[in-house]
């Protein structure tokens, strides 16, 4: 038994070191945890009943919230497609320009959202701008990259058809190449329109407006039945957002996966 | 033009593309969410007050943020604690994706088809996990920063939660597409659970886990590095507070260094996660 487990022994080891060394440094404590639990039932009572009053007052950042996550998602899908052409093997022949965007996607893809966020608070202020922004560059990372590889695998005989016509790039890109990853780019860009809705919120939080600010500021003001109002709202946004999405994957791609 | 080039393409090759590729109707087809989705656009844009002005704007202050930036303070690490802060984050993210991975085999063992011990279980554990995930980690850092306090024991805890949600569903996936042979040799033998779990699951189900948590992590890196702004601890609240209080020399030189400190977790975490593949690969 022993002999068998024995060339776990040293990894596990390690792993017990690290993972205690690393409870030391988060200062982990199990009695605050079972203290915390009466104070946490205290705090759910606090929050009961929601206020019901202040929810027309939050339909308005909510709304924001959406809208900065949309929007935020439309420009950078459509940087991203711009970004994929460019990163494709088969649309154009520069080299060095292939290389080059693909160095910027992956360097994007590895830059924390926060750092992206809290520079372009810096750059354009406060408010809904710096919110969409920072959305639309952090989803070029990665959409533009699942773009290009869908680009790159497109049925080359209708690219090379429109080419023997004469047709321009634009044309080929639209007549060619578009309908081939319609399925994929509309599949990728709702998907990151998910993950967009939450950071969407988190950006409240460091000044980029919306629903997120709300949550913040009237927790820390101990206003916890407006505190529930707004995590119903974000619940409820964050359910509806991830149901239309589901419901515009089935209208406009629907068909095409079925196949 | 009288003919249109898409016309001209559809009756030349449309035929191909339709039977291979899949398309069909494409541009008719989705015309209604196009043109909705088109002016869902614009309102939002107006409501929003978001303009081609503001971005034009924003391209000097760009500059000027750049020139303050430069050169990055370096000695803003020898001023407080921003090293400790950076090791907390680590930390953080490190310990939170190890008990949630714990959580989270847990969570998958009762939520799995094959292995869960009833349907009552199995139907309430799916239920937990969905819920896990459907609620944004900004929630619970919320409440637990009420509940614990500030620091990073409430991060820890945020972090381990959204670890649990995510990979509980993956695990329960693994597990339940396993080869059920050796499953059910081991039941016919008479096997107890625990037993069956050790040498019928675990062995095929390892590789999976450990690739899919070593993923986990690098997002918990991302996480744990938010968490620190609305308390959690860690180095995203020193990075905020550089960048609100305009010492943009020292917000630089913070990222910098947390950047190569997420980076160099990362490849290790990669070094690691090629290598168990690689492993499966072999068997």
């Amino acid at each position: 038994m022993v002999k068998r487990y024995s060339k776990y022994l040293l990894s596990a080891g390690v792993l017990a070191l690290l993972v205690s060394g690393g409870m030391i440094v988060c200062r982990v404590d199990p009695i605050l945890l079972v203290k915390g639990i009466p104070r946490g039932l205290e705090l759910i009572g606090h929050m009961l009943p929601p206020a019901w009053g202040k929810i027309t007052d939050l339909l308005s950042p909510a709304l924001e919230t959406l809208q900065i996550a949309f929007v935020g998602t439309v420009l950078g899908a459509g940087l991203s497609f711009i970004i994929g052409i460019l990163a494709s093997r088969n649309m154009h022949s520069m080299r060095f320009l292939r290389d080059f965007t693909r160095v910027l996607l992956s360097a994007e893809r590895a830059l924390p959202d926060l750092i992206v966020m809290l520079f372009f608070v810096a750059i354009v202020g406060l408010g809904a701008f710096p919110g969409v922004m920072a959305l639309a560059v952090s989803s070029v990372g990665m959409l533009g990259k699942l773009f290009a590889d869908a680009i790159e695998e497109v049925d080359p005989k209708p690219v090379e058809s429109l080419e023997a016509i004469g047709a321009s790039k634009a044309q080929i890109i639209h007549f060619a190449v578009l309908p081939q990853v319609f399925p994929s780019i509309i599949a990728n860009t709702l998907y990151r329109f998910e993950v967009n809705i939450r950071m969407s919120i988190l950006l409240g939080v460091v000044g980029a407006g919306g629903i997120g600010f709300n949550l913040v500021t009237s927790i820390r003001l101990m206003k916890y039945q407006e505190a529930m109002a707004a995590i119903l709202i974000i619940l409820l946004l964050v359910t509806f957002c991830e149901k239309s999405a589901e419901v515009l994957r089935k209208v406009m791609i629907g068909q095409e996966l079925l196949r | 033009m009288k003919y249109p080039l898409r016309e001209i393409f559809r009756k030349g090759s449309g035929e191909l593309i339709s039977s291979e590729v899949g398309y069909k109707r494409w541009p008719l087809h989705s015309l209604v969410p196009k043109i909705g989705l088109t002016l869902l656009f614009i309102w939002s844009l107006v409501n929003l007050n978001i303009s081609p002005r503001l971005f034009l704007e924003g391209i000097p202050h760009f500059f000027n943020l750049v020139s303050e930036m430069f050169p990055p303070n370096w000695e803003v690490f020898w001023r407080g604690k921003i090293l400790w802060s950076i090791l907390e984050t680590l930390a953080m993210a490190f310990v939170g994706t190890f008990w949630g991975a714990l959580g989270a085999f847990f969570f998958a063992l009762l939520a799995a088809s094959n292995l869960s011990p009833s349907k009552i279980v199995r139907e309430i554990a799916k239920r937990c996990l969905t819920a896990e995930r459907s609620i944004p980690p900004l929630i619970y850092i919320l409440l637990l920063v009420v509940v614990i306090g500030l620091g990073p024991f409430a991060g820890t805890i945020v972090i381990a939660l959204g670890t649990i949600g995510m990979l509980g569903k993956l695990f329960a996936e693994a597990i339940e597409t396993i080869d059920p042979k050796p499953l059910e040799s081991l039941e016919s033998a008479g096997a107890t659970k625990p037993q069956i779990i050790r040498y019928a699951v675990l062995p095929q189900v390892t590789p999976s886990l450990i690739a899919n948590t070593l993923f986990r992590f690098d997002i918990n890196l991302r996480v744990a590095l938010f968490l620190g702004v609305v308390g959690g601890g860690g180095i995203g609240v020193d990075l905020q507070m550089a960048m609100s209080l305009f010492r943009y020399a020292d917000a630089l030189a913070i990222t910098v260094v947390t950047l190569v400190v997420i980076w160099t977790a990362e490849r290790i975490s990669d070094f690691f996660r090629r290598k168990v593949i690689g492993q499966e690969v072999l068997l």
